[in-house]
């Protein structure tokens, strides 16, 4: 079949599974298409590598895809990103000076559970159904069965935390699933080959002592599928994958590419991929906290130090309140109230605190002006 | 099991919504008088039906004073599994009848919440924030939602229910 063929099909599919688009007129003959059973489900990889784009097209299904009596796989990977659940604090969760650092962006998935790495070495599958055929086991039982197929040695098992582990001990996938009013999606990474130690490093937190409900993440040892099958090739694994996901679910569905970024097949899908890449998404909808933390302050003229305490509430990302508890004769009261008022409605960022600061700092000199600064670095380090 | 609530709300919409969700209290064994009292409204009784209904959506809802408070039923928490996060919408928010208007989590699975009334968001419950665990332990009394207010109130109820609610909202207002 030819990849127009293949690209109608889809966007017929879609349209007749399009429960918005389709009026009353399209039902006709949407009723020979039910016995057709290519459309009984649909197993599709994403062109694009970008996060937020991914992460659109996964909420463009889940809003536009009837998926009452069917089923789509799709198959999906992306450059370098931190991912959090959508309950998640991204400052406890996630290394953000280092990630800004390696430019390695953040992203908020509207799924529930914990923060994972992803890169180009890890696949991401996503199995849509509707709520009644909601199934993460038997989902996973797609990736276990695959992996057997394809190297029968391995030892692959999915635990009751919907994590599958590699010889009983490595973490090689991790599951997250979202349930909405009708539907369901249900996705879970795999680890191919990620770079592990990039992983290592920006699964840590950024800022100390702070305090919240936002669900946690559960830290796992993880491992690569290549380090343990080194001849499995990526082709080789996603072609498994169809083939098994075809089986488990008696289907015939071919694989087919798509580009996530088609408005004239994904209407809409620009503005959703707008709304992921926000801030008001990303760190705007972290559940509230509170950061209490000691900040150690020194003086070189005369050598001096002293521990200041700093306390603040976080809302909706941004800072609520603040108090900041310093020694009178370190720096005076006064002072310390304006920096903790000048920061009260800012975005709990330290490019927007540093902003804050600066005209503060501006009307000061001397010695007062070198405690300032001071005060204001070690404040901007411990928010990250 | 006792009742856990999740928010309280003035409705513009009881009228219309609660005949459609007399769905049977099985799941509950703390089901309250279940008569409405239309007919004495304006006389004496503050109760217009104190009886759960249940949604298709597995909440449940309980008119008292023209107060709405919304929980969700044994079943959905068992099926949702241990709740680890419960997020709430802020007093005074407006909402229309399936607007989504928060979410739990379970075990890695984000549920939304749609409400099953129009209205006004007048109390949410608190305790849930710090301990989401009382959705699963007693979804119908500390694990409710949150009471909504009524902003009108549209027709099939009789007459005297109708004056009944809007006293009722005359009443809170003054």
């Amino acid at each position: 079949m030819s990849e127009s063929t293949m690209m109608s099909q889809v966007r017929r599919t879609f349209s007749l599974l399009n429960q918005r688009a389709c009026s009353s007129s399209c039902s006709r003959s949407s009723s020979s298409f039910f016995t057709d059973s290519d459309s009984a489900g649909l197993v599709l990889q994403s062109h694009s590598t970008d996060v937020y784009q991914n992460l659109a097209l996964e909420d463009w299904i889940d809003a536009n895809v009837d998926l009452q009596g069917r089923g789509v796989l799709l198959l999906w990977r992306n450059r370098p990103a931190v991912v959090i659940g959508r309950h998640q604090n991204p400052w406890t969760e996630c290394n953000l000076p280092a990630m800004r650092r390696a430019g390695i962006p953040l992203a908020r998935r509207r799924s529930g559970g914990g923060t994972v790495f992803h890169d180009l070495g890890n696949l991401n599958l996503t199995f849509f159904a509707s709520k009644k055929a909601y199934d993460r086991q038997r989902n996973l039982k797609v990736v276990t069965d695959a992996l057997r197929r394809l190297r029968p040695g391995l030892d692959v098992q999915a635990t009751d935390r919907f994590d599958i582990l590699l010889n009983g001990r490595y973490k090689i996938s991790g599951t997250a699933s979202r349930l909405s009013r009708k539907s369901s999606y249900h996705h879970c990474t795999l680890l191919h080959s990620a770079d592990r130690s990039t992983l290592s490093s920006v699964l840590r937190p950024s800022c100390p002592g702070i305090q919240s409900n936002a669900t946690p993440s559960v830290p796992s040892p993880v491992a690569n599928l290549l380090d343990h099958a080194p001849s499995l090739q990526w082709e080789e694994l996603l072609g498994a994958l169809v083939q098994q996901y075809n089986t488990e679910f008696d289907l015939h569905s071919a694989l087919t590419v798509i580009d996530p970024t088609n408005e004239s097949m994904f209407p809409g899908v620009g503005e959703m991929e707008v709304e992921l890449r926000s801030w008001d998404w990303t760190f705007g909808k972290t559940p509230k906290f509170t950061m209490e933390t000691q900040l150690e302050l020194t003086n070189e003229q005369p050598p001096a130090c002293c521990s200041a305490r700093l306390q603040m509430e976080v809302k909706n990302g941004r800072i609520e309140s603040c108090h900041l508890d310093i020694p009178v004769d370190w720096l005076p009261v006064r002072l310390s109230g304006e920096l903790s008022s000048v920061l009260i409605g800012e975005r709990f960022c330290p490019h927007r605190a540093a902003a804050a600061f600066s005209a503060l700092m501006r009307s000061e000199s001397g010695a007062t002006h070198t405690r300032l600064h001071r005060l204001c670095d070690a404040i901007l380090t411990v928010m990250g | 099991m006792a009742a856990c609530w999740l928010l309280r709300s003035l409705s513009s919409n009881f009228s219309t919504v609660l005949p459609l969700l007399a769905r049977s209290a099985s799941l509950s064994p703390l089901q309250l008088a279940s008569k409405p009292y239309f007919g004495r409204t304006l006389a004496s009784s503050s109760r217009l039906s104190a009886a759960l209904k249940f949604t298709d959506k597995h909440e449940w809802i309980r008119v008292e004073d023209g107060i709405g408070t919304v929980g969700i039923s044994s079943f959905a928490q068992e099926a949702l599994g241990d709740v680890v996060y419960c997020g709430l919408p802020e007093v005074g928010t407006q909402l229309a009848q399936q607007d989504e208007f928060g979410a739990l989590e379970s075990v890695k699975a984000a549920s939304e919440l749609y409400s099953p009334l129009t209205g006004e968001v007048v109390e949410v419950n608190t305790l849930l924030a710090d301990n989401p665990g009382l959705v699963n332990k007693s979804c119908y009394k500390d694990g409710k939602y949150t009471h909504k207010r009524h902003s009108a109130v549209r027709g099939g109820y009789s007459d005297i229910c109708m004056r009944h609610f809007r006293l009722m909202q005359e009443l809170k207002q003054n």
